[in-house]
């Protein structure tokens, strides 16, 4: 389990000064796969190189199980990383890349040749030990890195934006080839990506970063589901984000009102709001479309657009309020129509920011 | 159309270009070419040609005064370009490795100044320096002359290798400490190996250095360290022999040999 408690991190000093991270504070639970999520500047990266030990926290602590780690030099961390570059040694052939850290931890030749096949094997590289890097494809580069990665067994493995150099096909093999070596052997791993299908896809938990701070810690349903933040339910998937109104909390939810309709007891991220205007987050795939006179519609609008998708159609939904939203259904009315919108008040989720 | 004359490639289509370059590499080269040619020349008289022969070179290496002064040219290089070698690796790595500190820039400009110098002001101030120095401790031998070549091969040896390490990103570094490697094991393992073409371009750049030096060595050397450059120089007071020149086209061809197998080490990059 590692324990990211109260970490700031500043680059430069006085006016040139740059916040990377904000007093975060996370728990990062043994054997998970955990995610680091956010646009690029977010401090995702920088908050891993501190777990790693190559930039050292400027407030705060890490500890690995209890112990802290927050200023230990990285060659002192059972924590080993695969880089986005891959960073293999290039004068070293792939079967000395895997055993170069238990090389290094003073392990028996005879056992680290032992690991190092059963890495090659792990990883199915095993017909290229002898190869040298530079011979290799990016995808058979990246298995050499997470096999290095892998060797010594270290308790937490971090993985930083590792398939962003790979074409779509591949980063898909490779993205549940990680989900089952996490599983099979165990450790937790620690991924940085700003691909939020990717996040949803493999991660136990994510953990959404915005300008240095988390924004929001859990499991991919809950992050899709119950976004806490515009921010958070606008990084995650298609989202519509609608005004409304707070009336009051019954039961631990909130009691709202969009522009017509009735009154509804939707999710909120959280009970001390005020009452009033509040921002609410709607799944395009969560609408159901009716007719505009329906008692159950929510709000209406006329069709602007429709975008046939396949399996699904896009529509573009002018509401009479002004706003534009988007929605998923099967069974499109043509452009022009006037419909109303409809939702179960269970899909609706009050944002907190 | 105003433009064609600055780009670099079109300067071959000037006129005359041709015929300047040959005139410079003319220049440049027909003295050494003539040097060469005489060394293989079956004659005293160094102005007239008579026919092929390697008699100079045998005479050159049966020469004892030759002899002794090319194992003094040897010693003195082999060691001041290990030992400035192994200095400069140092300096390289401390001016383009890890944070940067204050006073960074001045070190790197600090080691290259002596390039700057004029060598007979380094010559004069080694001079006037190593004189104190061994009237106080009362030391002789060949170790000055190796202390003075080392310095002045330091900034020879620290520009190739400092090149290499800055073309060279420090991402292999962090990951071989992220493989518990410690900072020694990460130079002894890493760093070295992909850096071993800058040290072995900086060390040939040194030898070769060390090996032709004369100002320096002329104002250090004590009696019995007549170094090569330094032979050559006493021989041609007394009239070019063709000796000299067999002497000198090997030195000729050692410094080609090295500087071809410089820039052969420097065309791999990390």
């Amino acid at each position: 389990m590692i324990d990211i408690d109260n970490v700031t991190k500043q680059f430069g000093e006085g006016a040139a000064a740059v916040q990377a991270l904000r007093r975060v504070s996370l728990t990062i639970p043994e054997a998970s796969f955990f995610t680091l999520l956010g646009p690029s500047g977010c401090g995702k990266t920088t908050l891993l190189r501190l777990i790693a030990g190559f930039e050292l926290p400027t407030g705060g602590d890490i500890r690995l199980d209890g112990q802290s780690i927050g200023h230990l030099p990285p060659h002192h961390r059972p924590v080993n990383t695969v880089f986005q570059s891959y960073a293999l040694f290039p004068h070293m052939t792939v079967a000395r890349n895997i055993g170069f850290g238990l090389e290094m931890q003073g392990r028996k030749p005879s056992d680290v040749a032992a690991t190092v096949n059963k890495m090659l094997t792990l990883v199915r590289m095993e017909e290229y030990a002898a190869r040298r890097v530079d011979q290799l494809s990016g995808g058979q580069q990246q298995r050499v890195a997470l096999a290095r990665a892998l060797a010594p067994h270290p308790k937490v493995l971090l993985l930083d934006e590792p398939l962003s150099a790979l074409d779509l096909k591949l980063r898909k093999q490779m993205q549940g080839e990680l989900k089952r070596l996490q599983a099979e052997t165990g450790i937790t791993f620690v991924f940085v990506t700003h691909d939020q299908g990717e996040a949803l896809a493999m991660s136990d938990q994510i953990a959404v970063m915005s300008a240095g701070e988390v924004q929001q810690v859990g499991s991919p349903e809950a992050i899709y589901t119950r976004p806490r933040s515009a921010f958070v339910a606008d990084f995650i998937g298609d989202t519509n984000i609608v005004p409304a109104t707070l009336l009051r909390y019954e039961g631990g939810r909130a009691v709202i009102r969009f522009a017509q309709g009735p009154e509804l007891c939707a999710n909120a991220a959280s009970d001390a709001l005020a009452a009033g205007p509040v921002q609410v987050a709607l799944r395009p795939e969560t609408i159901t479309l009716t007719d505009a006179a329906d008692p159950a519609a929510l709000m209406c609008g006329t069709v602007a657009e429709s975008t046939y998708q396949g399996a699904a159609t896009q529509l573009t939904v002018r509401l009479e309020t002004g706003p534009e939203i988007r929605v998923e259904v099967t069974d499109p009315p043509s452009p022009g129509a006037r419909v109303g919108i409809a939702c179960d008040a269970a899909m609706l989720q009050v944002l907190a920011d | 159309m105003a433009r064609r004359s600055t780009k670099p490639r079109e300067l071959r289509r000037q006129p005359l270009f041709t015929w300047v370059s040959w005139c410079v590499l003319g220049v440049l080269y027909a003295p050494i070419a003539v040097l060469i040619l005489f060394s293989f020349n079956d004659n005293r008289a160094v102005m007239s040609w008579t026919e092929f022969s390697l008699r100079w070179y045998g005479a050159a290496l049966e020469n004892e005064g030759i002899r002794n002064a090319a194992v003094v040219s040897f010693k003195v290089a082999a060691i001041a370009t290990t030992a400035a070698t192994i200095i400069a690796t140092m300096a390289a790595l401390a001016t383009s490795r890890g944070p940067g500190y204050p006073g960074r820039s001045a070190a790197i400009a600090l080691i290259n100044q002596p390039l700057m110098i004029p060598e007979i002001v380094t010559a004069v101030a080694t001079l006037a320096f190593f004189s104190i120095l061994r009237q106080v401790t009362g030391w002789t031998g060949l170790g000055w002359l190796i202390l003075a070549h080392t310095v002045f091969c330091i900034p020879f040896a620290y520009m190739p290798i400092r090149a290499r390490l800055a073309d060279m990103p420090d991402t292999f570094e962090i990951a071989a400490a992220d493989l518990y490697a410690t900072p020694w094991q990460c130079f002894r393992h890493v760093t070295l190996p992909l850096l071993m073409p800058g040290v072995l371009a900086g060390a040939m750049l040194a030898f070769v250095v060390s090996l032709d030096d004369v100002i320096i060595t002329l104002m250090i050397a004590g009696p019995g360290e007549t170094t090569l450059p330094i032979y050559i120089l006493g021989q041609i007071r007394r009239g070019v022999t063709p000796e000299v020149n067999a002497v000198s086209t090997i030195l000729i061809a050692i410094t080609v040999l090295m500087i071809a197998a410089m820039f052969t080490l420097q065309k791999k990059r990390p």
